[in-house]
């Protein structure tokens, strides 16, 4: 069973990398000044539906240390605390395969159900995390702006996503 | 067995993330070091993904300003008549303070600027106000140098790689700058809490302030220079909080100044001591913030 999941790891050849690359391409679209008002408060957790997405669909290909990798990337290029987003992240992951992801490997619109879920956990346990993190209470709005954002950019996102796994799988 | 030691790898990485919060808190050399070499690296990626933006939003000003075109011109036209009486008036009075100055033997400390850098980055995010910036060390930049622009005071570096660094904003829930009232001079601090407005904390009890007046950096501290606008009280509130708007437009920053500030030593009182040390003479190109 092992040699078999081995095998097919290594079929990829570097295509393998993709994942890790898009979720690095989301990463950089994230910290690019917009200049836009409100926009820099509200920025949808695009990095988490690369995650969520490639844990369901491609686990093997996201292995949680380059989940960490990756987590620790975005808090460099965020300028926020190092650690939190590899945390987040690999909670996020964890969940995923403790619900089973054959589970959610079926149809878009129970996919998207379960991620409005994760994306609110998500949003909140950084909220909570930054609060404790600063040793005071911040506002949650923009939490809930971002939220919605991000639910709102799931399709998008995975559409763009599904392309580059066909990609993959060719 | 592999499931277990799935398990056993996700709880090690989530502890080495718990790890890295806490004791990363600390903001050791060593963090901080390899922080900026690591953005230093992704600076290039992140100008190319940004081509396209750049581009769109290049071209949409182009427009914006070919349509005003005729507009702006009379307008400049007349502010010009406009700055150069004023500018008369102002270098008499640049004169006149000199010359005050020197007879109380004031001494300004230095300013210079280091360099002009493009905004390469942004955090995005409601909870972390910095940006990254393209110059570093190369050019000059050093932690702790104010970056500025004409309206006003912007943030300071506080991670600084080759050809990159990190400012913090001033609307950072992190964010303190010695500050002051600029028609009662009552020097207070300014402190961000990530949203639009800032904060005045340490507002001396009998001290009265009113909405529109202008805050000062008071030149304490050492990394601002005196006297850089840094914004307006915009609301007092019923708890007797006081908002600042800052003097920037943080939401249409491009180019920043990174300016390094040098106190100057205190003033000598003794007017014999003065003469001896030969400090009498009138310095030129003193402040010019």
């Amino acid at each position: 069973m092992v040699n078999i999941s081995q095998s097919k790891e290594n079929s990829y050849g570097f295509k393998a990398v993709i994942p890790f690359l898009t979720i690095l391409f989301l990463i950089i679209i994230m910290v690019l000044p917009y200049k836009i008002p409100l926009i820099s408060d509200i920025m949808p957790f695009l990095t988490l539906i690369g995650v969520y997405y490639w844990s369901v669909f491609k686990p093997e290909l996201l292995p949680i240390g380059v989940v960490f990798i990756l987590g620790l990337l975005q808090d460099v290029l965020l300028g926020s605390p190092l650690g939190l987003m590899p945390l987040l992240l690999i909670v996020v992951q964890q969940f995923i395969y403790m619900q089973g992801r054959q589970f959610l490997e079926r149809d878009f619109l129970f996919n998207w159900f379960v991620f409005v879920m994760i994306v609110s956990g998500f949003g909140f346990l950084s909220w909570g995390i930054a609060s404790i993190y600063f040793k005071t209470l911040l506002d949650y709005w923009s939490i809930l702006g971002q939220i919605f954002l991000t639910i709102a950019f799931y399709p998008i996102i995975t559409g763009l996503l599904g392309i580059t796994r066909k990609l993959v799988d060719r | 067995m592999k499931r277990f030691g799935q398990r056993f790898t996700a709880i090690f990485f989530i502890l080495a993330s718990l790890a890295l919060l806490i004791f990363g808190r600390s903001q050791t050399n060593l963090i901080e070091q390899s922080r900026a070499q690591i953005f230093e690296v992704f600076i290039p990626a992140i100008v190319i993904v940004d081509i396209p933006r750049t581009a769109t939003a290049g071209f949409s000003q182009w427009i914006r300003r070919i349509a005003v075109v005729f507009s702006d011109n009379e307008f400049l036209r007349e502010e010009n008549a406009d700055l150069k009486r004023q500018l008369i008036a102002s270098t008499e009075l640049e004169i006149d303070n000199l010359r005050l100055k020197n007879l109380l033997l004031i001494k300004d400390g230095t300013v210079t600027t280091i360099t002009a850098s493009r905004i390469v980055s942004d955090s995005n995010s409601p909870f972390f106000k910095s940006m990254l910036i393209n110059s570093g060390t190369n050019d000059g930049v050093k932690k702790g140098h104010a970056v500025v622009n004409e309206e006003g005071v912007v943030g300071r570096t506080i991670n600084v790689s080759g050809n990159s660094a990190r400012v913090l904003i001033i609307n950072d829930i992190n964010s303190r700058i010695p500050v002051k009232f600029s028609e009662t001079g009552v020097n207070v601090i300014l402190a961000g809490d990530n949203s639009g407005l800032q904060k005045i904390e340490f507002m001396p009890p009998d001290e009265k302030a009113n909405v529109g007046d202008q805050i000062l950096t008071s030149g304490m501290g050492g990394i601002f220079p005196p006297d850089l606008p840094v914004g307006n009280v915009s609301e007092i509130t019923e708890l007797g909080e006081i908002k600042i708007e800052p003097a920037v437009n943080l939401n249409r920053l491009n180019y920043v100044s990174v300016i390094e500030y040098e106190i100057a030593s205190f003033p000598v009182l003794n007017q014999a001591d003065a003469q001896a040390q030969g400090e009498l003479e009138p310095e030129e190109g003193g402040a010019q913030w």
